[in-house]
């Protein structure tokens, strides 16, 4: 039976190899990055705020790291439904997920260069001692500072250490980083073979490697927002953590996958190869994952604590119903959900380019926003002596989020420069486009019913 | 009764009465086929047809003219309403202090729970949750029955045995006589001119 192509796919090397267009693109991209990041130093340099920048380096790690993770479950995802219709998307993906390779090192090099320097970071910071070594940013790494600065916070995170110590801490960050980057670029490269051979035993290949990945894939990410943003509170705990940072990193990741897609065909790549049909199902990605998903299980993880009402569980959320936060709480429950669940439902606004872009780039802003919500508030130490909420809000009433500081946007500007060159430069080194896969033709044809 | 090809199927019935015509069923052997003789079909102004399919066949609704449903818009409202039952019906049961006469007098009861405020919104979620799906989902199915005559219990076309072939190696258009511009003899000699091997009177029995 004969099918009849509804459009024109321009498979011309112009319109699927990468050339120097992408290097262009991706040259920017460093440069802008670069200055940013220099930027950023020199300010915070000024600052003189070591745990504040440390802060800092820390969410915007952990953002870009989203981006890269969700490209990689997106890829992932792929191969292990057998899906068709993201073929054609599948490359976009892939390049973006490979950046774990160059990501894990934004964490590793400085926890060893904390734990190897082992630095009294006391009167260094603005907000009193800070302990030694990783207890700059992890107050569990250094006990003895804990113990003093608040004994009864430290009795409950003493009897967690043989999970939070540092050489167990370090020994898993370099286990998850080191995983990422393999698979993430096996991937990446076993595509790229195809685009030479077209072997369809290779798509059975990756098919077959996507199932194991895809579990160590939701078990390192689980246990790194444990690690990594969970334990910067080391006496408080919840079991959603794990899934609630699962749906930044979708909302995140497809929303870059998307403007990536809309990039790549406004400088002309990819010329009727993605069509409405595939950016529709981008959009329905985002909505489900990043928007629907997300309110979820923020709202499941809420209202336990919320009812539950054990004080060791809501001085998380108090500290995030103070002064500024509370408009940070509330600002992500209207830019997370509310808002984008009306924007995003119709069938239109995802086929649109414009509105498209519109709701990724929106949601890319709030995947950030939530980022700097989980890993920014500190929980006042002495929220027991308080009686009533009230009180508590009356007494922090004046406590700032620290989102005037430009380090912030420095850094998000830097990591998000580096970020889009390097995937922009491997896309440049060859096809943008899974050209050779034994289903592509199927992606091309796709039809949302 | 009017058969234009002699079909082993089709063991001719004489009939005492004329039977009512339904209408008049061309087959078709690709869907390449089928999606032309639909876009003719509708250029030509038809308004009372349909085609039939072992299998979607891509860029037929397109071909066929045919507009995008409204039952997602309807489905949206029905969701709507079913939050504000679930909100209502728990703000009135749960801290509302009036009495409505619903075929009874009933009165709501506010009841402190573990402390909680009588209005606590984030425990009345689940409830409102649900009450939206549950709207939605009955509407999405109900609306859809509704819209496509549904349930009925016979179809002039499942009475041909022809037709069978629908399921399995063919593809039908079928032009209902209940259309305006249908004309028995005009309707018959157009479908041939789609290139159909087969054309067929159904007929209401």
């Amino acid at each position: 039976m004969s099918v009849t192509l509804t459009h024109a796919a321009d498979l011309s090397n112009e319109s699927v190899m990468g050339d120097h267009r992408l290097v262009r693109f991706s040259r920017r991209a460093f440069a802008v990055g670069t200055i940013a990041l220099i930027g950023a130093f020199a300010l915070a340099w000024r600052q003189q705020d070591a745990h504040g920048f440390a802060m800092i380096w820390l969410q915007s790690a952990i953002f870009i790291l989203t981006l890269g993770l969700g490209a990689f479950f997106f890829t992932l995802l792929q191969h292990a439904t057998g899906a068709s219709w993201g073929i054609a998307v599948r490359r976009v993906a892939e390049a973006q997920a490979a950046n774990l390779q160059w990501i894990g090192l934004l964490f590793i090099v400085p926890m060893i260069w904390l734990v190897a320097t082992n630095r009294d970071w006391h009167g260094l910071t603005s907000q009193g001692g800070h302990g030694h070594g990783l207890g700059l940013v992890w107050p569990w790494a250094d006990l003895a500072h804990l113990t003093a600065e608040a004994p009864a916070e430290a009795a409950l995170v003493a009897a967690k250490s043989a999970y939070l110590n540092t050489q167990f801490f370090l020994a898993r960050a370099c286990f998850y980083c080191a995983f990422w980057a393999i698979a993430a670029g096996w991937f990446f490269r076993t595509s790229r073979k195809q685009d030479h051979t077209g072997d369809p035993a290779l798509s059975q290949r990756m098919r077959m490697m996507a199932f194991p990945t895809l579990i160590l894939f939701a078990l390192t990410s689980t246990f790194a927002a444990v690690d990594w943003i969970m334990s910067l509170s080391p006496a408080w705990f919840s079991t959603m953590f794990g899934v609630y940072f699962f749906c930044g990193i979708c909302a995140g990741g497809f929303s870059v996958i998307a403007l990536a897609c809309l990039r790549l065909q406004s400088l002309g790549y990819l010329r009727g190869v993605l069509t409405a049909e595939h950016y529709q199902d981008l959009g329905k990605f985002i909505w489900a994952f990043g928007v629907v998903f997300w309110a979820y299980i923020a709202f499941s993880q809420y209202m336990l604590i919320w009812y539950g009402n054990l004080p060791e569980e809501t001085v998380w959320f108090l500290a995030r119903q103070v002064g500024d936060w509370s408009w940070v709480s509330i600002a992500l429950l209207f830019g997370h959900f509310v808002i984008p669940f009306v924007f995003f439902i119709s069938r239109w606004m995802k086929r649109w380019r414009q509105t498209l872009a519109i709701g990724a780039v929106w949601m890319l802003a709030f995947a950030w926003i939530d980022l700097y919500w989980l890993v920014m508030p500190v929980i006042p130490a002495d929220v027991a002596t308080f009686n009533t909420y009230d009180e508590l809000a009356q007494a922090y009433a004046a406590t700032s989020t620290g989102l005037a500081n430009p380090v912030n946007y420095l850094m998000l500007v830097g990591f998000l420069g580096l970020f889009i060159g390097s995937a922009s430069g491997r896309l440049a080194t060859g096809a943008v486009l899974c050209r050779r896969d034994p289903r592509l033709n199927e992606s091309l044809n796709f039809e949302n019913i | 009764m009017t058969t234009m090809t002699p079909d082993r199927h089709d063991h001719a019935q004489v009939m005492s009465a004329p039977a009512r015509v339904y209408g008049i069923m061309a087959e078709f052997e690709t869907a390449e086929q089928i999606t032309n003789a639909a876009k003719a079909v509708n250029a030509a102004g038809y308004r009372f047809w349909d085609c039939h399919a072992p299998f979607p066949v891509h860029g037929l609704d397109k071909a066929m003219g045919i507009k995008r449903t409204i039952l997602p818009v309807l489905v949206f409202f029905a969701g709507l309403t079913g939050a504000t039952i679930g909100f209502v019906l728990q703000a009135f049961t749960n801290a509302g202090s009036v009495s409505i006469w619903a075929l009874v007098w009933v009165s709501g009861y506010p009841f402190l729970i573990s402390g909680k405020p009588l209005m606590s919104v984030p425990a009345w979620i689940p409830i409102i949750f649900e009450l939206t799906i549950l709207f939605s989902a009955l509407s999405t199915v109900g609306i859809m029955l509704f819209m496509n005559n549904l349930p009925r219990l016979s179809h002039p076309l499942l009475s041909n045995n022809r037709f069978r072939r629908a399921t399995d190696d063919r593809f039908f258009v079928v032009i209902e006589a209940r259309d305006p511009k249908f004309l028995r003899s005009k309707t018959e000699a157009f479908l041939k001119t789609l290139g159909s091997r087969h054309i067929e009177v159904v007929e209401d029995r």
